[in-house]
This record gives structure tokens, C-alpha cells and sequence, in this order.
């Protein structure tokens, strides 16, 4: 043991600081498994490298960048006026049946660029490029291997409602919904992925004046695969797990 | 008066970490509240360790915008076996920060995939204590710590944490045999935790 021994906990400390390169890793988290010892001085030495991310001066971001970080928060429902006028056709959307959509996720990603006209060149720059992870986490669904399109229609509460998800389990849902009744005060639209075990809140969605509405989600990786897609009419800021009336509803199209 | 003042401001660790959590399980349903409560309780520590690493308000500030929204994507996805949310947040900094700094380098060598993902799927960067210790009072306990090691265990701590430097790496740079690399780094970081827990961080 001793002479190994000895060899592995000389990479103890820099096990910690995450900085072996992935064989040694390998090799140390396998002896770690098995040796009290190294195992003990990694547990010791874990708050002291947590001590060095604030060891160091600390200092206040410009107040600017609140807005700017929060800015590029997932905009639940976005209501993009774009989208909308892209879909007002319902029957060009019936037609062309899938290829419609890309038109639509290309206007997601140019909306997402144009929605910010920040003051500071600087500060656009740098918006534009936050709105443009979003765009490209929108796109990237589209171009996920494992994509799958749920049409959903609308309920005896919505019946002209109908929204389309796209969703991949690596890189989340893109939802769009249109024809929707006008929210009542105090509640919000909430998406759902139902899945075998239980529904799974994807996001919140609040349309826009003419009941349309698109907006990105990233879902947990781990859920089982959706049986179905809904929309739920919830308290503001939603619910863990849905308790208003349904709707929207879609089951996965066989095939897909 | 002024003790009051350092009561109210040491918040237990415990109930930061449920506020937080509170904060991911909104965001992850997209929730803005949240994520302003998020940004508001974390952007100071997360700021400054990026603009430690990376040097550049310029820089410093897109590497925010990046942690956060990787945060806010990601909230749904939060373990919180593996460490408090305030670690969470950081270890991403530090990450996306050496990211960075090894772009602007643009150092082939230095940029297997294997490299840029040790930091991220490394567990003992999790730095369990960091919820206790944003406190700014304790952030200064920490740096003087740091600053009493002899010069040379400082600076492989450092070329290590903040540079991300391999054990390999900073053996090149310093011209010293790679066993005293780790011996040096492992002495200082001792040495560090004998000073912390003196102080009782």
C-alpha cells in the first residue's frame, strides 16, 4: 500500500482544487473509494478550497448589471409580436405541417436578438449576446437528435386554443401556443410535461393581447418520456403541481 | 448598536441555503422574483471572484451574465446533495472564469476537453463551507491567512485556484521538480486549514 499510498495522497490537495487532469482523477477517486485516510484529507481540505473562491477582494458589480443579468432571464411566455403575425395564417400552419415551425423558431432567435436596444454600446453587446444563449438554447432543440413534437388542442374551456411543444430530453422544450383566452387576474398559464410518474412544471407562459405566446424551456434531464403535454390555468407564479383546468392537452404524434 | 448591526448580518447558513433552494424550485418554473432574490443575495461574491480571476471589469461582467444564466437554466437541474447553492454559484465562476482566462490564452495544450471539465465535475471544488463565509468580515479572515503562508505555498495555491494551473503546468512555470509542486501545494493548503479553523471558520 505504502509506496502507492503515498503516491495518490500527494494528489489529494490537488484533487480538491480540481486541477489533476482526468486519468489521475480516475486513479485517485478510485483509491479514494478504499482509503480512510486520503478520504479524511479530502473532507478536510474541501472548506479551505471553499474558502479561496472568497478570499479575495470583494467588490460590488456596476448596479447596471442587474438589469442586464435578469434581463436575459428565460422569459417565461414571452409574447413575441412576430411570432404571432408568423402564425396568424392557421391553415398555412395545418399545411405545411412542421416546416412552419422553422420560420417561427427562426423568429424566436431574431426576436431574442432584437428585443434589447440597450443604452451603452458595451452593454448591448453584451445583452444581445445573453438573449442570443437563449436563442441558441431554442434552436439547438430544434436540431436535437432526439426531438419530439406533441401537438396539443384546446379544451371545453379553450376550445379554439392549440399550441405545438418540441421537445428533447438534452435540451429542453420549446413551446407555442396561440389562441389562448386572456389570462384573469392573478393566475398564469402554467406548461406541463406529463410523464408515466407525474406531471412536471416546464415553465410559465402569459400570452400576449391575442392569445399567443412562445417561450423556451429547459426541463429536467431525468423525467421519464412525456405521454402527454398540458397547459393549466394556476395562481400566479404557479404550482408545483397542477390544480386548474386543463386547457390544452397533446399526446406525443406516433412516430415522431 | 453596531452589535446588533453584526448580529442581523450573520444570517445562519442553514436558512440561506433554504432561501436559495426556495429561489431554484421558482426559477425552475420561471419565476423572476426568484432570480432577482438570487442575484441580489450572491452577485457581490460571484463578481469578485470572477474579476480576481479574469483580471477585466469588461471581461468580469459577460462571465457574470454567463454564471447567471447557466444558473438560471440550470435551476431545475440543482443537486443540492452536492453543496450549498452560494458553492453552486461559484464553482461555476471559477470555472467559467478559467474558461476564459484559457481562451484568451489561447493555449492548445490547455484546452483538452478533459481539462475544461475536470473543474466542473469536480466534487471536492465544491466548497462546502462557502455559504458560512460570504461574509465580508470572514473574507478578509481568509485573505490574511492566505497571505501569511510563505510566498512560494501562496503562489502555487494560487496559480492553482485562480489559474487553474495543473500540477504539471505550474511545475513548467516554476522550474521545479513536479513532487515538490504537490508537496508545496499540499503544505500550504494545510497550513491554510490549521489558520482557518484557529480563526473558527
Amino acid at each position: 500500500m505504502s509506496a502507492l499510498h503515498d503516491e495518490l495522497k500527494a494528489n489529494a490537495a490537488g484533487y480538491v482544487l480540481g486541477i489533476l487532469d482526468a486519468g489521475e482523477r480516475r486513479v485517485f477517486e478510485a483509491h479514494l473509494a478504499e482509503c480512510g485516510e486520503c478520504a479524511a484529507e479530502v473532507a478536510s481540505l474541501r472548506p479551505v478550497v471553499g474558502a479561496l473562491a472568497t478570499a479575495v477582494p470583494q467588490v460590488t458589480p456596476r448596479p447596471e448589471m442587474r438589469d442586464r443579468v435578469l434581463g436575459q432571464m428565460i422569459p417565461s411566455g414571452a409574447s413575441l409580436s412576430s411570432l404571432n403575425e408568423a402564425r396568424d395564417d392557421p391553415e398555412r400552419v395545418e399545411r405545411s405541417g412542421s416546416i412552419a415551425w422553422l420560420p417561427l423558431a427562426a423568429a424566436v432567435v431574431v426576436a431574442a436578438g432584437a428585443a434589447v436596444y440597450a443604452v451603452r454600446v458595451h452593454q448591448q453587446v453584451a445583452d444581445l449576446r445573453g438573449q442570443l444563449v437563449q436563442a441558441q438554447s431554442a434552436t439547438s432543440v430544434l436540431a436535437a437528435p432526439d426531438l419530439a413534437r406533441i401537438d396539443l388542442q384546446g379544451q371545453v374551456v379553450a376550445p379554439d386554443a392549440r399550441a405545438r411543444a418540441l421537445w428533447s430530453r438534452t435540451r429542453g422544450l420549446v413551446f407555442s401556443a396561440a389562441n389562448l383566452p386572456a389570462l384573469p387576474a392573478g393566475k398564469v398559464y402554467q406548461v406541463w410535461v406529463v410523464t408515466a410518474q407525474a406531471p412536471v412544471s416546464a415553465g410559465l407562459l402569459v400570452p400576449d393581447i391575442s392569445g399567443g405566446g412562445t417561450a423556451y424551456y429547459m426541463t429536467p434531464q431525468d423525467i421519464g418520456a412525456p405521454v402527454a403535454v398540458a397547459v393549466t390555468l394556476e395562481p400566479a407564479g404557479g404550482v408545483p403541481a397542477p390544480t386548474g383546468d386543463k386547457y390544452l392537452v397533446g399526446t406525443p404524434a406516433p412516430g415522431v | 448598536m453596531w452589535l446588533l448591526a453584526a448580529l442581523a448580518r450573520m444570517r445562519p447558513a442553514a436558512q440561506s441555503q433554504a432561501e436559495d433552494l426556495d429561489c431554484l424550485r421558482h426559477l425552475a418554473s420561471g419565476d423572476q422574483a426568484s432570480a432577482s432574490a438570487l442575484y441580489d443575495r450572491h452577485a457581490k461574491p460571484v463578481y469578485s471572484l470572477i474579476l480576481r480571476i479574469v483580471g477585466d471589469e469588461w471581461e468580469a461582467e459577460d462571465v457574470l451574465q454567463d454564471v447567471f444564466a447557466q444558473a438560471f437554466r440550470q435551476a431545475a437541474r440543482y443537486d443540492a446533495s452536492r453543496g450549498p447553492v452560494a458553492a453552486w454559484l461559484l464553482m461555476m465562476a471559477r470555472s467559467r472564469s478559467i474558461d476564459r482566462v484559457r481562451s484568451r490564452r489561447s493555449r492548445p495544450e490547455a484546452q483538452t476537453s478533459d481539462d475544461e471539465h475536470a473543474i466542473d465535475e469536480m466534487p471536492g471544488s465544491m466548497p462546502d463551507a462557502a455559504s458560512s463565509m460570504l461574509d465580508e468580515e470572514q473574507a478578509r479572515i481568509v485573505q490574511r491567512a492566505l497571505g501569511a503562508l510563505p510566498s512560494i505555498q501562496r503562489l502555487v495555491i494560487e496559480l492553482a485556484y485562480y489559474d487553474g494551473l495543473s500540477h504539471r503546468e505550474i511545475a513548467e512555470r516554476l522550474e521545479e521538480p513536479l513532487g515538490t509542486v504537490k508537496t508545496r501545494i499540499r503544505l500550504g493548503l494545510l497550513k491554510l486549514r490549521d489558520a482557518l479553523t484557529e480563526a473558527r471558520i
